[in-house]
């Protein structure tokens, strides 16, 4: 099926999610706004207006009800998704690279930018589901990371139970969420290449990570151990697991004024389709014009989507091919299971 | 002789696949079983919030992806 492109954002796009249910795609961009689009056809459900500068991360609750933000002006907003009303903003030091919600989205993470003297850290409100409700000012956690190089990424595990974090020198580490206390810190990534995404796998008891050193690891959330190694050519800034097939997606490319070498082509803006158990490249979508700043995969596994540098967000619809591939021993388990 | 080492080859990369799918297949059983043991001692519900959200809609709809 033809992609669909989204084109209302005038700047890069940061970061892309789409709802729980699958429905809608939120995206954030340089341009200051978030918007929401409907995944089936395309057509903008809103746009929430009030930041003061380059957005870097979105999130939205499991009930799309909720719908957080954060960047460059040092604040995480709190908006109703159906409304488009501002319920609350956060003010901080520095600015704010990620958000997150935990998968019951009564926790909302935020991680904030070391500048200016101050320390990254990342910090948990509780958040009531409630649009009409007032939210509160208080921080539940604070994590500061004064002894780990600064944190680029960060998510809740399953149950709430741990807050992993992935850093600007390769390593990824593990906190008891509750208690803000360190409990591992692994290098997995080459030395001093960031860590540049973490996306979760359905039950959180796995995620993905991206990284400037052309790789992506799947890894577990009890033991940081790395389960698997997707190998690029090209520097990545994300990275996807997908429901109902087992694939990930690798988006990265490097900027026109990064690339040293003459060609265009040299850029490697494609979406790369990797399986997720045998490691192995399985194909790649072309279409961005600069580098994919983030993939997302629909909760239903039936599209994904890539937010580009170009100002573009593009849904690929799967067509049946892609549910139909399989590798032989993979139809042969299915074939002894039918027994 | 070529093409037998060629079968060979194939051979082991087939026998490679089968022994990580079935790793990756007892780990997930593991894993799943553990977290479902830890949401039913927790009293919560088997699924997730946000697993749930995506099982009422494939319902609600009568989607099948498969």
């Amino acid at each position: 099926m033809r992609p669909i492109l989204l084109s209302g954002h005038e700047r890069a796009l940061t970061q892309v999610k789409f709802s729980k249910e699958g429905d809608l795609i939120f995206s954030v961009s340089k341009d200051h706004n978030a918007c929401a689009w409907y995944a089936n056809n395309g057509e903008r459900f809103g746009v929430y207006k009030g930041h003061q500068g380059a957005l870097w991360t979105v999130d939205v609750d499991p009930n799309t009800v909720l719908l957080a933000t954060g960047g460059a002006d040092n604040t995480i907003r709190l908006w109703e998704v159906k409304t488009g009303k501002l319920l609350k903003t956060w003010e901080f030091g520095t600015a704010i690279k990620r958000v997150e919600f935990s998968e019951d989205g009564r926790l909302l993470l935020g991680v904030t930018e070391k500048r200016q003297g101050q320390l990254s850290t990342v910090i948990v409100y509780e958040i009531n589901p409630d649009p009409e409700a007032e939210q509160t000012s208080e921080q539940s956690l604070r994590i500061v990371c004064d002894e780990l190089p600064k944190v680029t990424v960060a998510g809740f595990s399953y149950l709430s139970k741990y807050i992993i974090t992935g850093h600007e020198d390769g390593s990824v580490s593990k906190w008891d969420a509750k208690t803000g206390e360190l409990l591992q810190n692994v290098f997995v990534h080459d030395a001093d290449l960031q860590v540049t995404d973490l996306q979760w796998s359905q039950d959180r008891t796995y995620f993905i990570t991206a990284s400037k050193d052309k790789t992506a690891k799947l890894m577990t959330v009890d033991e940081l151990e790395v389960l698997k190694t997707y190998v690029a050519d090209t520097p990545l800034n994300s990275a996807a697991i997908t429901p109902v097939k087992d694939y990930v997606i690798l988006g990265g490319g490097q900027a026109a004024m990064d690339v040293t070498t003459t060609s265009a082509r040299q850029g490697k803006f494609e979406a790369r389709f990797y399986h997720k158990v045998f490691e192995e490249e399985i194909g790649r979508v072309r279409g961005h014009f600069g580098p994919l700043n983030y993939v997302a995969v629909s909760p239903t596994g039936t599209c994904y989507c890539s937010g580009g540098e170009d100002g573009y967000v593009r849904v690929h619809h799967f067509d049946p091919p892609y549910f139909d591939f399989k590798f032989e021993v993979e139809r042969e388990k299915e074939n002894q299971s039918r027994i | 002789a070529d093409e037998a080492r060629r079968n060979t080859a194939n051979r082991e990369i087939v026998e490679q696949r089968r022994r990580l799918l079935d790793e990756w297949l007892a780990w997930r059983e593991k894993t799943v079983q553990y977290l479902r043991e830890e949401r039913e001692d927790l009293g919560l519900a088997t699924l997730s919030l946000e697993e749930a959200a995506v099982k009422e809609d494939d319902e609600a709809n009568g989607k099948v992806v498969e």
